[in-house]
C-alpha cells in the first residue's frame, strides 16, 4: 500500500518535472519573440525613412537612377522579409532570410551615400542632413534591439540543447532560433570617396 | 477607508482564505473518497458479501492520492507566480506593448495609462495586451503596487472611448490600492491545487475541440475532447469549491473597485459606460484563453458571452459562484438613471475621431492649506486635480525627450541625462567614464542634458516614472550594464546627495522584479519601538535635506518627531543619518506594517512642513521616500500650502 502511494508520488513528481521544463522552453521561446517586437519597429521606421530619402536624392541625383531602384528594391524586399520574420521569429529560416535582406539594403543605402559625396548640393540640404540624422539614429537603435534580441535568443537555445530539456525540446518541436547578426563583410566595408 | 486600511484588510482576508481552502480540501477528500467508494459497491453489487463502506486502507490511497495532486499543484503554481503580474499575463497569451509602438490604439492606451500614473504617484506599469481577445475585459496583476502589471484585451482597446478606458484603468489601479492584487495572486497560487484536475481537463477541451472539430481524419484526435471532459467532470467538485471561495473574497472587492474608480475619474460615466457596452457586445467581456477560468477572480469582468448572459438574466440561484457581481447591478449602483438597455456595440470599431483631453484649460483648482494629516491620506488615490495636473506635465515635455523616454535605447540616456551633474568638472569625469564604454549611450546623453536642464525641476520623478517600461525591455546583460553605469554616475561627484541616491535607489526597486525573482517583502514590524532607531535616521535626513542651518533643521526634526510622540526621537548628526543609514533603515521600514507607515510618512510630511510650503526638492524626497516604503504618492501640486501643524 505505502510501496504504491510512494511509486505514485514519484510519477506525479517526475511528470511535474516534465511540465516545468517544458513550460521554460514556452517562457524564452516567447521572451524572445517578444525581444523581436523592439527590432520590429525600428526597423519599420527605416523602411519608412528610406523612399523620403530617396525622393529627396532624386531631385539632384537626376542620372544616378539605377543605384536609386537598387535601394528602392532593396528596401521592398526587406520589407517582405521582414514581415515574415516577424510572423514566426521563431521560425530560422524566415530569419535568415530577413538577415539577407537588410544586408542587401544596408549595402545599396551605403552605395548611395557613397555616391552623395559627389554632390555636396544635395549634402548640404537640410532635410537631407535631417533624414540621414533619423536614418543613422534608427540604425543604432536597430543594432541595440537587436543586442537585447540575441541575448533572449542565446539564452533559449542554450537552455534547449542542456541536457535533459534537449530530449523534450525535440520532440515537442522546439527548433534552434537563429541570432540576428548583420554582415560584417558589409559593414565593414567603408565606402570609397572618389575625388 | 484610506489606502493603508485597505491594505490591513486585504491581508487578512487572505488568512480567511487559507481556512476556507483547507476546508475545501475536507470535503474534495471525503467527495472524492464517497465518489470512488460508491463506483465500487455498485460493481460489487452483484456479489453477496456485504460493502464495507468504510476501509482504513482504501480511505488512506484515497485521501493521500488526492492530497498529493491537491498539494504540488499548490506549490507548483505558487512557485510559479513568483514572478508575480508577467506569469498572470503571460499565461492569458498576453505580449507587452511596445512603448514605441505607432499604433494609434496602443499609443492611446499608453498614454492614458502614464497619464494616470502620474496623477497617482505609481511608477507606468507595463501593459500586456492581449491580441486576439475581441470580448472587453482588463486585469492588474502584481505584488506590491510598484511591480504591478496591467493587462487588457484588444476589444477593450478598440471599443471604449478615452473616458471609458479611463474608467476601467482608474479600476484596476483601485485593485491595485486595495491591496486585491496580491490577495489574488496568493488565491490563484493557494486554489490551483483543487482546480488542476479540472484545469487540465478545460484546457485539453478548449484546446482540442477546435481542432477535433475541424479535423476531418476524425478518429484519434476525437478522443482528446472526450478525455478533456472526463477530467472537467471528476474535477467539477474542485471548480465548485475554487468558485465559492473566490467569490466569497472577491464580489464585494469589486463593487468597491468600481466606486473607488468613480471616486478618482470624478466620472461615473467612464466606468458605466465601459460596463454598459460589455453588456452591448456579443462577446461581452469573453476571454477564450484555457487559462481564463484560473485568473477569472483578476478580471473587471467575468468572462460570460453577453447574449448568455441576457437569456440567463432570470436566474440568479448560481451568482453566489460568480466572481463578480452582476452585470445590471453593477450598472445601476453607479448609474441610478439607467433604463435598462445595453446599447449595441460592433466589435472592434476604433475611431481616432475623439475629443482631445483638455489640457490644462481647466483652472487650477483652489489648493487649500493641507495638515500633513490630509496629504498622508491623499496616499493611494487619485483625482481629477492630479489627473489635470499630469495631463498638463506630459503635455509640456518636449518631442524629442518623450519619444526617448519610450525607446530602451534613449531610455538610458534620459536616466543618465537626469543624474549629470551642473558642475563642470563633475560632469566631465561622469561622461569621461562613458567615453570607453559606450560611445552611443554618451551623445544621446550628451544630447540630452541641456534640453532636461532647461525643463521644470517637478519633471524628473514622472521621467524616470515614464521611463520605465522602456527600460524594463532591456536584456538581461544590457540592464547590468546600464546599472553599473547609474552607479558610476552617482559616484561622480564623490558626495551623493539624498536625492540622488534615493533616485538610483527607486530605480532598482522598480526594474529588480524583471530581472530577478525577487520575494515580495512581508510584514514583519507590527510595533513602531522594534524601529525607534530607523525611524530616527530617515526622519533626521529629511530635517537635514530641508534645512542646512542646524538650528532649523532640529526644529524641523521636532516637528516631525511630535507626530509620533509614543516614541522619543532625537535628531542624530548628520554623519550618522548618512546614505548607508538610510538604505538600510529604509528597508526595515518597508517591512512595517501599513497602519504605522501612515504614521511614519505623516512624520516626515511634517517635517517638511516646518517652513508652511513644499519645495520641489523636499517634495521629490517625500514621494522617493514613500515608494521605497511601497507607497503610492501623488506628486505634490506646485504652490501647494501646509500648515504646521502644532500652531504657529
Amino acid at each position: 500500500m505505502i510501496a504504491g502511494l510512494i511509486f505514485l508520488g514519484l510519477i506525479v513528481l517526475f511528470v511535474l518535472f516534465l511540465v516545468g521544463i517544458y513550460n521554460s522552453l514556452v517562457t524564452l521561446r516567447n521572451r524572445f519573440k517578444n525581444a523581436f517586437s523592439q527590432i520590429d519597429v525600428q526597423l519599420k521606421r527605416r523602411y519608412d525613412l528610406i523612399p523620403n530619402l530617396v525622393e529627396t536624392a532624386k531631385a539632384y541625383m537626376k542620372h544616378e537612377r539605377e543605384t536609386l531602384e537598387a535601394v528602392i528594391q532593396a528596401r521592398n524586399q526587406a520589407v517582405s522579409a521582414e514581415g515574415r520574420a516577424a510572423a514566426n521569429p521563431a521560425d530560422a529560416n524566415a530569419m535568415k532570410g530577413l538577415m539577407g535582406a537588410e544586408a542587401a539594403l544596408t549595402g545599396a543605402v551605403g552605395r548611395l551615400f557613397a555616391l552623395m559625396e559627389s554632390y555636396p548640393d544635395l549634402k548640404a540640404n537640410q532635410n537631407m542632413a535631417q533624414l540621414t540624422e533619423e536614418l543613422t539614429s534608427t540604425e543604432n537603435r536597430v543594432a541595440f534591439a537587436r543586442q537585447a534580441y540575441n541575448d533572449a535568443v542565446t539564452e533559449y537555445n542554450i537552455s534547449r540543447e542542456k541536457f535533459p530539456n534537449v530530449i523534450i525540446a525535440n520532440s515537442m518541436g522546439f527548433t534552434a532560433a537563429q541570432v540576428f547578426e548583420v554582415e560584417t563583410k558589409e559593414e565593414r566595408q567603408a565606402p570609397k570617396v572618389q575625388f | 477607508m484610506d489606502f493603508f486600511q485597505h491594505q490591513d484588510q486585504a491581508r487578512k482576508a487572505s488568512r480567511l482564505l487559507l481556512l476556507y481552502f483547507a476546508l475545501a480540501i475536507i470535503a474534495i477528500v471525503l467527495s472524492v473518497h464517497f465518489a470512488v467508494s460508491f463506483l465500487l459497491m455498485w460493481v460489487s453489487s452483484d456479489t453477496l458479501e456485504p460493502f464495507d463502506w468504510f476501509q482504513l486502507d482504501r480511505f488512506v490511497v484515497l485521501a493521500g492520492g488526492a492530497l498529493l495532486v491537491i498539494a504540488s499543484g499548490s506549490l507548483y503554481k505558487i512557485w510559479r507566480l513568483g514572478d508575480g503580474g508577467h506569469t498572470v499575463a503571460r499565461l492569458l497569451g498576453g505580449r507587452p506593448i511596445d512603448p514605441n509602438t505607432t499604433d494609434p490604439a496602443e499609443r492611446r492606451l499608453l498614454n492614458v495609462v502614464e497619464e494616470m500614473s502620474i496623477a497617482a504617484g505609481l511608477p507606468v506599469p507595463t501593459i500586456y495586451l492581449l491580441d486576439s481577445e475581441e470580448g472587453i475585459n482588463a486585469f492588474a496583476a502584481g505584488f506590491t503596487p510598484q511591480d504591478a502589471v496591467l493587462g487588457v484585451t484588444r476589444g477593450t482597446m478598440g471599443i471604449l472611448n478615452r473616458e471609458e478606458l479611463q474608467g476601467v484603468i482608474a479600476h484596476e489601479f483601485s485593485h491595485i490600492f486595495n491591496g486585491d492584487m496580491s490577495l489574488n495572486l496568493r488565491l490563484m497560487g493557494v486554489l490551483h491545487g483543487i482546480l488542476v484536475i479540472a484545469l487540465i481537463g478545460y484546457f485539453i477541451l478548449r484546446s482540442t475541440v477546435r481542432a477535433a472539430s475541424s479535423n476531418r481524419k476524425g478518429g484519434a484526435i476525437v478522443v482528446l475532447p472526450v478525455l478533456g471532459l472526463t477530467l472537467v467532470v471528476i474535477g467539477y467538485v474542485g471548480v465548485f469549491f475554487g468558485r465559492v471561495i473566490k467569490s466569497a473574497v472577491s464580489r464585494q472587492r469589486e463593487f468597491l473597485a468600481d466606486a473607488s474608480a468613480v471616486q478618482f475619474t470624478r466620472n461615473p460615466g467612464g466606468v458605466a459606460g465601459a460596463l454598459k457596452k460589455i453588456g452591448g457586445l456579443v462577446q461581452g467581456s469573453l476571454v477564450m484563453s484555457p487559462h481564463a477560468e484560473q485568473a477569472s477572480h483578476f478580471f473587471f469582468s467575468d468572462g460570460k458571452l453577453g447574449k448568455v448572459r441576457m437569456a440567463l438574466a432570470g436566474k440568479s440561484h448560481f451568482d453566489f459562484l460568480s466572481t463578480h457581481p452582476p452585470l445590471a447591478d453593477r450598472i445601476r449602483r453607479i448609474d441610478r438613471s439607467w433604463n435598462g438597455v445595453y446599447p449595441k456595440v460592433e466589435p472592434v470599431a476604433f475611431s481616432e475621431l475623439e475629443p482631445k483631453p483638455a489640457a490644462g484649460g481647466k483652472r487650477a483648482a483652489e489648493l487649500f492649506t493641507a495638515l500633513p494629516a490630509q496629504l498622508t491620506a491623499l496616499i493611494g488615490t487619485l483625482d481629477q486635480v492630479h489627473l489635470d495636473y499630469a495631463q498638463k506635465l506630459l503635455s509640456g515635455i518636449s518631442e524629442r525627450i518623450r519619444t526617448a523616454v519610450h525607446d530602451p535605447s534613449a531610455a538610458r540616456a534620459v536616466v543618465l541625462a537626469l543624474l549629470t551633474s551642473r558642475e563642470p568638472e563633475v560632469r566631465q569625469r561622469q561622461l569621461q567614464q562613458l567615453a570607453g564604454a559606450d560611445d552611443l549611450l554618451l551623445r544621446e546623453t550628451q544630447e540630452l542634458a541641456p534640453l532636461l536642464e532647461s525643463s521644470p525641476r517637478e519633471i524628473r520623478l514622472p521621467l524616470l516614472d515614464l521611463a520605465l517600461p522602456a527600460l524594463r525591455r532591456l536584456s538581461p546583460a544590457q540592464y547590468q550594464a546600464f546599472m553599473k553605469h547609474v552607479d558610476d554616475f552617482v559616484r561622480a561627484d564623490r558626495q551623493i546627495d539624498l536625492f540622488e541616491y534615493t533616485l538610483t535607489h527607486v530605480l532598482k526597486r522598480h526594474l529588480e522584479p524583471s530581472f530577478s525573482r525577487t520575494r515580495p517583502s512581508t510584514v514583519e514590524f507590527y510595533a513602531l519601538s522594534a524601529l525607534r532607531q530607523e525611524c530616527a535616521v530617515l526622519l533626521s535626513a529629511v530635517a537635514h535635506a530641508g534645512h542646512k542651518e542646524p538650528e532649523g533643521a532640529k526644529r524641523a526634526f521636532a516637528q516631525g518627531a511630535r507626530e509620533l510622540n509614543g516614541l522619543s526621537l532625537s535628531l542624530l548628526p548628520l554623519e550618522q543619518a548618512g546614505l548607508v543609514g538610510v538604505r538600510d533603515s529604509l528597508a526595515r521600514l518597508e517591512k512595517l506594517s501599513p497602519k504605522l507607515k501612515k504614521d511614519v510618512m505623516r512624520a516626515f510630511i511634517a517635517a517638511s512642513a516646518f517652513d508652511a510650503t513644499i519645495t520641489v526638492g523636499e517634495g521629490e524626497v517625500l514621494r522617493v521616500i514613500a515608494d521605497c516604503l511601497g507607497l503610492p504618492m501623488p506628486p505634490f501640486l506646485p504652490g501647494q500650502k501646509i500648515a504646521s501643524p502644532a500652531a504657529p
